[in-house]
């Protein structure tokens, strides 16, 4: 009956299936097409669809601010923080301050997603520069808010809508969140006792962590993208690829709910990256 | 012995000034805050002035930065930016700001966002220094030698102390103030505004610029929305679209048109400096600015807003 899953909503189910009930998960509002959709549109419909699964008492903070936000009135994502047609959107509640209704830093949000230009071998991520920081080859945005969600959330899940040799390095120019130095005895010495990221969600694969060793794997592979292929477009060493899995597909039931309930707009999920390429 | 009704030897001072004056009260090197966040409701005829009057070696210290601060960077007012996020959102990255880091060395110095609002707070509270736990193996705090690490002392674990901001002066843009200095902030509002009021505690010397000066009455209806008294004001200035070409909520929109024109002209030394000619240096007041942006256009952005 339905057509084949499309690339965003194999991730959309992929991390709706890692949410349990009772649950906050933060997104930011992210700007620029493929940016947007990974840091912001799939995290939103992933949730949206967890809630409808099988985590009804999920909670959604969108932008930081807006409350289990009512999406399906959405006829395209925002792309401003703090302007009317996101303050007008249907929700349950808005923090208008800061520090807001909502506190950020006591372990009361379970997960956020978090974006960047480069993202290291032991999970580091930058969004601040490329190249030497006293004179960078590319400077852009800062840290925003990413040392809070490596850090401070109970985990993250790191969204990259590039998957090449220069976002997936060795060793990040610049450490905006900290992912596993060390493993997790690494992070405990920089007195990170909690948090850290939990998955890297690419166009290709989703790769998960060795927290003991503090080194980034690879845990299933999507449909029609090869091992060596992968291994071709990430700058560090993936180790032994033969036993690892395809990224598993969603179900007839899952598709159906984010097709006509989650987005029937298409407002979250139309833009599609390997035509835009 | 006289009977007759008490009438007051002294009149409550006005505090209302001159974009002019009121830039003057800047002093080149000084660290400044400037109200609003990110895009939004920037006091942008404020920064138009200080460029004017060629302010020197300014600190920005912000949460969130944007086209306020490149237009500072771009005019050589600006010589050090210490914020979580510099860049224009929609829009892009921050053309000017980008450059003097890349082809400059410009002091561009990061600090994580809720903390850099923390910053303020410490100010609000009378503190050095605010704590800060999770920041341990970032580049932030190895690349920044203004935050020192230091152990709990009531559990041995390892923290960091952020400097509070110091600022010299702030500077915001309000909807409405009355002549005294009482600002109204609307009930239904956002950070943007939100931080308004945070820097309004955390500073000594506060600056605001008024969409309005309202009537005494005015203000007196709304006082339930004032959060930001009188007392805590230096100066007022009545700057109609004085956030011009950022958005004010309830009031207008951004002028996507007038930021694709800075964005465009930015992307080079030559082309902001034109920019800066034709929208700062040629102008005589920011009645000149608004004249050249034009009534139509400025009508164009105007907002219907009946939720505050």
């Amino acid at each position: 009956m339905n057509t084949p899953a499309t690339l965003n909503e194999l991730l959309v189910v992929t991390l709706a299936r890692e949410f349990r009930n009772d649950e906050v998960g933060f997104t930011g509002l992210a700007t620029g097409a493929a940016a947007a959709l990974f840091a912001t549109a799939i995290p939103l419909a992933a949730m949206q669809l967890a809630r409808r699964t099988h985590a009804p008492d999920l909670t959604v903070l969108l932008a930081g601010w807006i409350y289990n936000p009512d999406l399906a009135r959405l006829d395209e994502l925002p792309d401003a923080e703090f302007a009317e047609k996101l303050r007008d959107l249907p929700c349950e509640s808005q923090s208008l301050d800061y520090p807001g209704s909502w506190p950020h830093r006591n372990g009361a949000i379970s997960f956020g997603f978090g974006s960047g230009v480069q993202v290291d071998a032991c999970g580091n991520i930058n969004s601040v520069l490329v190249g030497d920081p006293a004179r960078p080859k590319v400077r852009l945005v800062g840290s925003i808010l990413l040392p809070e969600h490596f850090s401070q959330f109970g985990r993250e899940y790191i969204m990259m809508p590039r998957h090449d040799q220069r976002t997936f390095v060795e060793q990040v120019d610049y450490v905006a969140g900290v992912g596993y130095p060390g493993g997790l005895e690494g992070r405990a010495r920089l007195g990170l006792e909690s948090g850290g990221p939990e998955l890297v969600v690419t166009p290709k694969c989703i790769f998960d962590f060795d927290k003991v060793a503090g080194r980034m794997k690879v845990r299933s592979i999507h449909p029609g993208v090869t091992a060596d292929e992968l291994r071709a477009a990430t700058g560090f060493d993936l180790g032994d690829l033969s036993g690892v899995p395809q990224t598993a597909p969603p179900t007839e039931r899952e598709l159906e709910i984010i097709r006509r309930e989650i987005d029937p707009r298409s407002a979250l999920l139309g833009y599609d990256m390997a035509s835009a390429q | 012995m006289s009977n007759s009704i008490a009438t007051a030897e002294v009149e409550r001072r006005s505090k209302v000034v001159s974009l002019q004056q009121a830039a003057g009260l800047v002093a080149d090197g000084m660290r400044i805050g400037l109200g609003g966040f990110a895009i939004y409701q920037r006091p942008m005829a404020f920064v138009r002035e200080l460029i004017r009057q060629r302010r020197k070696d300014l600190t920005v210290v912000g949460v969130t930065n944007s086209i306020e601060a490149d237009m500072l960077i771009a005019a050589g007012t600006c010589s050090r930016l210490e914020t979580s996020y510099m860049g224009f959102e929609k829009f892009g990255l921050a053309p000017a700001f980008r450059r003097a880091c890349e082809k400059h060395g410009f002091d561009a110095v990061d600090y994580p966002e809720l903390l850099a609002w923390d910053r303020f707070r410490a100010d609000q509270e009378g503190l050095q220094f605010w704590p800060a736990s999770g920041l341990g193996g970032t580049s932030l705090v190895e690349l920044n030698p203004d935050i020192k690490a230091f152990d709990c002392p009531l559990t041995g674990k390892p923290l960091h102390a952020l400097p509070a901001t110091r600022l010299d002066i702030a500077v915001i843009h309000a909807a409405a103030a009355d002549k005294y200095g009482n600002v109204i902030v609307p009930g239904f509002h956002n950070l943007p505004q939100s931080f308004d009021v945070t820097l309004s505690r955390s500073c000594r010397k506060l600056v605001v610029t008024a969409e309005r000066i309202v009537s005494d009455n005015f203000l007196q209806r709304h006082a339930r929305l004032v959060q930001i008294p009188a007392a805590r004001v230096h100066a007022v200035v009545e700057v109609p679209f004085g956030a011009h070409p950022t958005s004010m909520l309830g009031r207008y929109l951004d002028d996507d048109t007038h930021w694709a024109q800075y964005i465009g002209a930015a992307k080079t030394e030559e082309g902001v400096a034109e920019y800066l000619k034709a929208n700062v240096f040629d102008l005589a007041s920011h009645d000149d600015y608004l004249d050249r942006i034009g009534g139509a256009r400025l009508a164009s952005l105007l907002q219907v807003d009946l939720q505050q």
